[in-house]
């Protein structure tokens, strides 16, 4: 990932009151180009309201929103927002309007002819890993996960530096999440923008922030920096008790699985009074783990171990009744096994590596 | 039957008169009604409903009574007797009693008071986040409205149109009582000439012109409206 070369965006002093209550108060925030940053805390704290004054859908009562360098209340607010993408939680197509046609809404709206606007759009359905069969259908006509891509694809139209995302997962389901979580991880590797991200998931925050900002009551930041930071050492009680008492499982996240030791498949054959005797792994002709076999009942899947995994993914992948785990290659297929006394010990270590002490 | 035959260039003409009388004032009664209706149903979801609820587009104090207000003067309308506003318009107009426009004019205005509250009801059908994403992307007022707006609303107000114009074909023929020209003219002629076959001869036609223009709609919105999935 590349390091903070500049700020993107930087709040200055801002503030929005409405009649009866204030959302955000004197927020000052430098947001680095090229990374993640994720907004994250409780509802009503104003991370939303925060995001929405990037590209003025809020307009700020007090103070002001620099983009690049550059006051973004400079030039009016239909362009600002062009020069954006913008995803948001539903998606937010245009019912009426084909998924080619809903992508390539900025590019029309800047004056893109209707063949480049769909050329544009059926390249951005590639990057976003939309099938461009599905270009002509209607929103309708699409999952949940898909029009939630198109709504990215949409968001990439605009081909700026900047994208601004609005809970932009939390309308879809848990696994058809996590593949876009690592869409978007994937995405911005190849692409580089700068990225703000509002979610009220910590686990989110930590899987795709590389910078986070939690936002307290009243729209204060409570504590701004890398993950790692804010899950080692929480600034106060509030940010303490959001991230969650967990959370020193959640910081295994952050340690590589790399180097547990893995043992051969066939160690599960011979090992006569092992809690892992009468389970038999069963795998399929291509040689990926379809699942256990536990005297005559088949139990199918079961979270496998890949490489390049972290210690709290390797945690995950050893259930406790066998005490092992099966690890898998970069193709899925079984290439060994994980001990659960492996597992622990590493997951020790790293604790006493990073505080010098023992829980 | 042979009274149908021996006059049909006659019927053919009343049709057409009746056609006329029923859809022009549909086309202008919605035109007018779009923009008050626009009016009425206020600004939807513009960031500032965040403020208050995370819905977006709540609607304020404010904006709810003005709904009231302009809807229900538009229905107010409805409660004035044709007949009455038959002979009326010529005064105000300064038309001849028996001319076209009396009854183009009077028809217009009752397309307006149900109209208005088709469209109110037809733009509030838009999803308010629609809209807002539109403006989110760079979408100024004027577009966001042709572009987005109103070809959503189209299935709700085709549905208010389809009442409208029904309405209109059966109420085209009480001009006939004060002598302006329209399938009517069959029913009072009818009876004056104790004629059964014309007065059962203008009851079919004017169904038949119902049932025809009704369908026309229903297929105009269908074909303008097939992003909606009929699964």
């Amino acid at each position: 990932m590349p390091e903070t070369a500049s700020n993107a965006i930087e709040f200055v002093g801002v503030t929005k009151r409405y009649a009866s209550s204030v959302a955000v108060e004197e927020l000052d925030l430098a947001i680095p180009a090229g990374l993640i940053t994720a907004f994250v805390g409780p509802s009503g704290c104003g991370k939303t309201t925060s995001l929405r004054m990037i590209n003025r859908m809020v307009e700020p009562t007090e103070g002001s929103i620099l983009i690049q360098g550059e006051d973004n209340r400079s030039r009016p607010a239909y362009e600002l927002r062009r020069s954006m993408g913008y995803v948001m939680q539903q998606a937010g197509l245009m019912p009426h309007r084909s998924v080619a046609d809903n992508i390539a809404t900025v590019p029309r709206l800047q004056g893109a002819s209707r063949a480049d606007g769909r050329s544009r759009a059926l390249e951005l359905m590639d990057t976003v890993g939309l099938d461009r069969k599905l270009a002509k259908r209607y929103p309708a006509q699409l999952s949940g996960g898909q029009a939630q891509r198109v709504g990215v694809a949409r968001a990439l139209a605009a081909d700026s530096p900047i994208l601004l995302m609005d809970e932009p997962f939390s309308a879809v389901d848990p696994v058809v999440r996590t593949d876009l979580q690592q869409e978007l991880v994937r995405l911005h590797e190849q692409l580089e923008r700068t990225i703000v991200f509002v979610t009220h998931d910590i686990d989110e925050a930590v899987a795709l922030g590389h910078r986070i900002a939690v936002f307290a009551e009243g729209g204060r930041i409570a504590q701004f920096g890398t993950p790692e930071e804010i899950l080692r050492a929480p600034a106060d009680d509030f940010v303490a008790s959001f991230v969650g008492r967990d959370r020193g499982l959640r910081r295994l996240t952050f340690a590589s699985g790399r180097e547990l030791p893995l043992h051969p498949l066939a160690d599960l054959a011979d090992q006569a009074g092992r809690p892992w005797a009468p389970w038999e792994l069963l795998v399929n002709d291509a040689g990926r783990p379809a699942g256990w076999r536990f005297r005559d009942r088949e139990v199918t899947g079961g979270t496998l171990f890949a490489p390049g995994g972290s210690l709290r993914e390797a945690l995950d992948a050893v259930p406790l009744a066998l005490r092992v785990g099966v690890a898998v290659d970069a193709e899925g297929r079984a290439s060994g096994l994980l001990a659960s006394d492996d597992v622990l010990a590493a997951a020790g270590r790293e604790r006493r590596s990073r505080y010098g002490v023992a829980e | 039957m042979n009274w149908f035959l021996n006059n049909l260039s006659t019927v053919g003409h009343l049709t057409w008169l009746h056609l006329l009388q029923s859809v022009l004032p549909v086309v202008l009664g919605t035109l007018v009604s779009i923009p008050i209706a626009r009016f009425a149903a206020g600004r939807r979801a513009r960031g500032a409903g965040r403020a208050t609820g995370r819905a977006g587009g709540r609607r304020r104090g404010n904006g709810r009574v003005r709904r009231g207000v302009v809807v229900n003067a538009a229905a107010l309308l409805y409660t004035i007797p044709s007949l009455a506003l038959f002979v009326l318009l010529p005064l105000i107009l300064g038309t001849s009693i028996t001319s076209l426009v009396n009854v183009i004019v009077a028809l217009t205005l009752y397309v307006v008071a149900m109209m208005v509250r088709a469209c109110v009801d037809a733009f509030e059908s838009v999803s308010p986040a629609v809209l807002d994403a539109a403006t989110s992307m760079g979408y100024r007022p004027l577009r966001s409205f042709f572009g987005i707006e109103l070809p959503l609303s189209v299935p709700v107000m085709a549905a208010g149109l389809r009442v409208a114009l029904v309405s209109n074909i059966s109420m085209v023929s009480v001009g006939a009582v004060i002598g302006i020209q329209s399938l009517g003219t069959l029913f009072t002629d009818g009876l004056r000439r104790d004629l059964m076959a014309e007065i059962v001869v203008g009851i079919l036609a004017t169904v038949l012109l119902a049932l025809v223009l009704d369908r026309v709609i229903t297929w105009g919105a269908a074909a303008m409206t097939r992003w909606q999935v009929r699964s």
